[in-house]
């Protein structure tokens, strides 16, 4: 105790050069923290943005449904099928959908498109396939992508015809009222997507309670493989696919890794950059300090004495300085949780979002940090200034006392 | 013994030429393929066809009547079933429209859907379209002798500045000039499907497969099988028959 004691008074015998050495650890502290949560605002966009609005977490269809996208190889029973998904405790929301590909027409002149039947209020929210305030969907009313409005030249309010082929293999048509123009973050819904209610699809489409695909969102995106397991055992589900979006989007998990590998590789980088200044400082202030250790060594102290005082002090300063390191990057993590941190504005563009992949990737991104960050980072730098100074402070303890003293 | 080798041989020899039918002349491929576009269509046709979708899941089936004028009209309407009765659709040319009399509209097929499924069958819109474009698009030869049935193994091969979904397509006619299997090649030169011609009976005045089967390479159990109950050749039809106003008003 009296060690941690002389090593706290001995750090404030010197303010300025500690306050220095403080200064630099929970600069470098926060800088780290304050990245870690960035790479993790990238890593949890990525994943939102890829799986929010049309993918899911997890994903249901009739076997061989995705070989061929055969209309009648449908769901059975999708609302029972939906209610026993739900029950899992971490699925966060459960939705089924139809897809048809299909004609629409203005006048006569006919066009491709993709009718996607959908639960409109399971559809709605933020990184949704639909925003709170796209128009409703009841009955004959549908929803069109903006493009392909103007491609077809229609506006809202406009009747369309749609034709397409039923599951029963009928034909299947209509005339429907555009309710609104949509501008969804996927290009293919943009492009292609005439969205209608669920119940008036199936029935367009001449589907009892079925449909092509069950989307899961799970409430934590770091537990969709274990989601996925659980639901595939349902009995319920047997003999129907049910995969992870990982699974379903192979080429997206692997864009995904080579970006967290960059940044990743930037954190190491900054890190070993904040570890080099904490050694340094710890070095050089256990190096100016040579001629008061030979002093000490001659008045009778034994040498572990000072080898311990010395890494006291330094862990001492490591800890303080990660403190308030921590401080720092919480509060910089604080400010920009809620409101995000918009790329547009930093890089000084003008556009809110980029395209890519056919899919529209907003520029804002959400930094958080998790207590095993906090932890890690504090711990490492704590470790670095204690390794720091244990080299001198080893060389202190076989210091000569008379040289020391002259030099 | 030894003076009855060489007169052995002879004899084998004569047997042996014997079973062998004499190798027919290779037939001129331009005229055979003409002869066969001709075969269902001639100057103009009117026929009633039946037509089947079968799928390890379902069976559907359809009636419709057909109107062809030269390689470039016809008219297609469905008699039944009741649900899509009256729907029709109408080729002129590289353009297909359909009319749908439930919600009275008449839509034309854009090309970004010309590979898409007509009516549920296993046929596309572009096979509607480019049913008589096999001699303007693709360099034809006789390939092989066939034996069983007797007949000759056509190959076409798709001319090089032409963009279409068929890099080969295969033809099995029969020494009587009757088609008997034709298969399709895409342009990876895999198997896409096969159409098979058979029960040859005469209808309209000649003799003819009635009965024809697609079969898609990459589905299991999937096919869709057309037969024709009815047909007239060389009828003189109305001139308004392939137009637009008689496609919305032609029950």
């Amino acid at each position: 105790m009296t060690t941690l004691r002389i090593a706290w008074r001995n750090l404030w015998r010197n303010p300025r050069r500690t306050a220095l050495a403080l200064a630099a650890i929970g600069l470098s502290v926060g800088l780290v923290l304050a990245y870690d949560a960035m790479l993790r605002a990238v890593g949890d966009w990525m994943v939102e943005t890829i799986t929010g609005p049309l993918l899911g977490h997890v994903q249901v269809h009739a076997a061989d449904w995705r070989k061929d996208r055969a209309m009648d190889r449908t769901l059975r029973r999708a609302g029972a099928l939906c209610d026993a998904i739900a029950r899992d405790p971490d699925v966060g929301s459960v939705t089924a959908r139809v897809y048809a590909p299909a004609l629409a027409a203005l006048s006569d002149e006919g066009f491709a498109v993709m009718v996607i039947g959908v639960d409109r209020a399971r559809e709605t929210g933020a990184a949704r396939l639909l925003a709170p305030d796209a128009p409703a969907i009841e009955g004959k009313r549908v929803l069109m992508g903006r493009a392909l409005a103007e491609t077809m030249n229609a506006h809202a309010g406009a009747t369309i015809a749609i034709v397409g082929q039923g599951a029963d293999g009928s034909l299947a048509n209509d005339l429907y009222t555009v309710a609104g123009l949509i501008e969804t973050p996927m290009d293919l819904v943009n492009r292609q997507g005439v969205i209608m209610a669920l119940g008036e699809a199936q029935a367009l489409f001449s589907m009892d309670d079925e449909a092509h695909e069950i989307v899961i969102h799970a409430r934590d995106a770091a537990r969709v493989d274990a989601v996925a397991a659980r639901l595939a055992a349902l009995p319920i589900l047997e003999g129907a696919d049910v995969l992870d979006w990982k699974r379903l989007q192979p080429e997206m998990v692997s864009m995904l890794g080579v970006v967290e590998m960059a940044w990743l590789l930037i954190l190491v980088l900054v890190f070993v950059a904040a570890a080099a200044g904490v050694a340094n400082t710890m070095l050089m202030a256990t190096f100016e300090r040579t001629r008061e250790f030979g002093m000490l060594l001659a008045l009778g102290l034994r040498p572990t004495r000072i080898v311990a005082m010395i890494v006291a002090e330094s862990v001492a300063l490591g800890a303080v300085g990660a403190a308030a390191g921590a401080a720092l990057g919480i509060a910089l993590v604080a400010a920009t949780h809620d409101s995000g941190v918009d790329f547009a504005t930093l890089t000084g563009q003008g556009t809110s979002a980029i395209s890519a992949m056919g899919i529209r990737w907003s520029l804002r991104m959400y930094p958080s940090l998790a207590a095993v960050d906090l932890v890690g980072a504090v711990g490492a730098v704590v470790m670095t200034s204690m390794l720091a100074s244990a080299w001198p402070a080893l060389r202190v303890g076989r210091l000569q006392p008379a040289r020391a003293l002259r030099s | 013994m030894m003076w009855c080798r060489p007169l052995a041989v002879v004899a084998l020899a004569i047997i042996g030429m014997a079973s062998i039918p004499p190798v027919p002349p290779a037939p001129d491929v331009d005229a055979l393929l003409r002869h066969l576009d001709d075969l269902y269509r001639s100057k103009s046709s009117i026929a009633r066809i039946e037509i089947q979708v079968i799928n390890p899941r379902t069976t559907r089936s359809l009636r419709l009547k057909a109107w062809t004028r030269g390689e470039e009209h016809s008219l297609i309407v469905i008699e039944a079933p009741p649900r899509e009765a009256g729907t029709a659709t109408l080729r002129v040319e590289d353009n297909l429209w359909n009319y749908l009399p439930r919600i009275a509209r008449t839509i034309r097929v854009p090309p970004s859907a010309m590979l898409g499924s007509w009516m549920g069958t296993d046929f596309t819109n572009d096979d509607l379209v480019h049913e008589s474009s096999m001699r303007r698009d693709f360099a034809s030869r006789v390939d092989r002798r066939s034996d069983a049935p007797a007949g000759w193994w056509l190959r076409l091969d798709v001319k090089p500045d032409i963009v279409g979904r068929w890099a080969r397509i295969d033809v099995l006619v029969s020494d009587d000039d009757l088609p008997v299997e034709e298969r399709f090649y895409d342009r990876k030169g895999r198997l896409a499907r096969t159409m098979t011609f058979d029960e040859v009976r005469p209808l309209g005045g000649r003799r003819m497969p009635v009965h024809l089967t697609l079969v898609p390479a990459d589905v299991d159990g999937q096919r869709t099988e057309m037969r024709y109950l009815e047909a007239q050749f060389d009828v003189a039809l109305p001139e308004d028959t392939f137009s637009l106003s008689r496609l919305e008003q032609n029950r």
